[in-house]
């Protein structure tokens, strides 16, 4: 069941994307929806079910200025109904000069490649699913604020984000306390297909708040350091970030998580695709804030790119965590766009 | 008396002169899609007359937002399931048509920059890049491009 905040946001990006779709300036505006199907096997089970229903809308309103919604229809256990509709993004961005450009709304936060670069549509994911990073809760995912973004700047293609939003705990509509999360990001381009980038994330999260459905108990000053190093090309894929996380509160002094990922693959041909990637989660001990579990996961798989909409994986998965220790898992994937 | 079949050496001459044909006629349009230039045609307000292969690569792959003018960059392209979309898509993405499309699609819903506007025929991308300021395409040499200016590449209207 929707909630009543929720449902008002619906509403809105919904009539926004029919405004813009119908209004007199005539611009362009693109509607496509992203979905998934899943098959697994594990522990002597198998399973089939599906993942989240994205639906995007983009639309060009002005000579400077375009919108950017994502919806995500999504299972969701605590529902009654048992499914429910988020807002991923709501970016209205407006170009300031050249490259240089102003966005406001709900992002996904610019720090590292793939939260940067994806969006939750798995058809152009290189594995089935996203780094362990991501579904620990390490990096904030989304941010609500103002930020400033500038790209292919130079011979290096400079990039750079700077953002400053609501933060962490903060509800979609208003700041929680009186602190701001800053986010700033660089990358370059230096040769065709290949990308560096450095982040840093600055946050202090208020006690009490509610961060991913749990309440923090204490006060947390928190600071992330970033890098990714990303190659796309004819037939190599690199890709691989890293994350220093420093979690300071007043009862455990500074803790340090390290959080990484490196993916590879190899394009046998046009559609066929070979991979790896292997992740580690690393917790230094009396860390409060996020959900200490030391994790290491391996990844075999292949993709086999039906054409640009349509995408089949199938995955080998073994993973090792403090508290469930061995699992092993084999997943296929049918993802489309449509 | 045994009769003999007089259209035997006729067929066969027939045949051979039919295949000598249809290969001159491959052989022709082999050549003519290895030959095929391509012309970059934009709007009179936008785009300057020159421009070098690097930075038309550049601007096509959606790594400019504006002309030095501060016109908006506005690409239009062939559909790439057309011969001439096929082709710029080869010479100046190196990808396949699909790849292409896929490239554009993530590139838009990452939120990093609009998608060209795709064209069913050349008199089309004609039209949209004559009635649009900042629009630049591609067509081949041959086309008709009055009402839109030609951009010369590395010192040449074609390529």
């Amino acid at each position: 069941m929707l909630t009543g905040r929720k449902t008002r946001y619906f509403l809105l990006l919904f009539f926004t994307g029919y405004f813009f779709s119908t209004s007199s300036f005539g611009q362009s505006t693109q509607i496509r929806g992203f979905i998934d199907g899943l098959a697994s096997y594990e522990k002597g089970k198998a399973s089939f079910g599906f993942g989240e229903q994205d639906l995007f809308i983009t639309a060009e309103l002005h000579d400077r200025i375009s919108f950017l919604g994502e919806s995500v229809f999504k299972y969701t256990p605590s529902s009654p109904t048992e499914f429910s509709v988020s807002i991923e993004r709501v970016v209205i961005k407006y170009n300031i000069a050249g490259n240089h450009n102003l966005l406001i709304g709900k992002h996904h936060t610019p720090l590292n490649y793939w939260n940067d670069n994806y969006h939750h549509g798995r058809v152009f994911f290189p594995t089935i699913e996203r780094p362990l990073l991501f579904a620990a809760n390490i990096i904030p995912l989304h941010t609500t604020g103002i930020s400033f973004q500038g790209h292919d700047l130079g011979k290096l293609k400079f990039g750079y984000d700077f953002m400053i939003g609501n933060g962490l705990g903060s509800p979609e509509i208003a700041d929680n306390d009186k602190n701001k999360s800053i986010t700033a990001a660089i990358h370059i381009k230096p040769v065709e297909h290949l990308r560096f980038g450095v982040s840093y994330y600055h946050d202090v999260i208020s006690k009490g708040a509610d961060v991913h459905d749990n309440v923090v108990n204490w006060k947390v000053n928190q600071n992330l350091f970033t890098g990714s190093i990303s190659y796309f090309g004819k037939k190599f894929e690199v890709l691989t970030e890293g994350t220093l996380a420093l979690n300071k509160t007043d009862t455990t002094g500074s803790r340090r998580t390290l959080a990484s990922y490196i993916y590879a693959g190899y394009r046998v041909s046009k559609k066929i695709t070979p991979y790896v990637r292997f992740d580690n989660l690393n917790y230094q001990e009396g860390e409060i804030y996020f959900h200490k579990d030391d994790m290491t996961s391996f990844v075999g798989g292949i993709r086999y790119n039906i054409n640009f909409l349509a995408v089949v994986k199938l995955e080998f998965q073994h993973q090792h965590t403090e508290f469930e220790g061995n699992i092993d898992r084999v997943t296929t994937q049918f993802a489309i766009g449509f | 008396m045994k009769k003999v079949n007089t259209y035997q050496p006729l067929r066969l001459t027939v045949t051979v002169r039919l295949l000598a044909v249809c290969l001159f006629l491959c052989a022709g349009m082999l050549v003519t899609a290895q030959d095929n230039t391509l012309t970059v045609v934009a709007n009179e307000k936008g785009a300057p007359a020159e421009i070098k292969m690097s930075e038309l690569k550049s601007v096509l792959m959606g790594e400019k937002q504006r002309w030095s003018n501060g016109k908006k960059v506005v690409i239009a392209l062939m559909k790439t399931s057309t011969p001439l979309g096929t082709i710029v898509s080869k010479k100046i993405y190196d990808m396949s048509g699909d790849e292409v499309k896929g490239f554009w699609l993530k590139i838009s819903f990452a939120g990093k920059g609009d998608v060209p506007k795709f064209c069913n025929t050349p008199e089309e991308l004609l039209a949209y890049v004559s009635e649009n300021e900042g629009a630049i395409g591609i067509l081949d040499k041959m086309t008709d491009t009055h009402d839109v200016k030609v951009v010369s590449v590395d010192g040449k209207k074609s390529f």
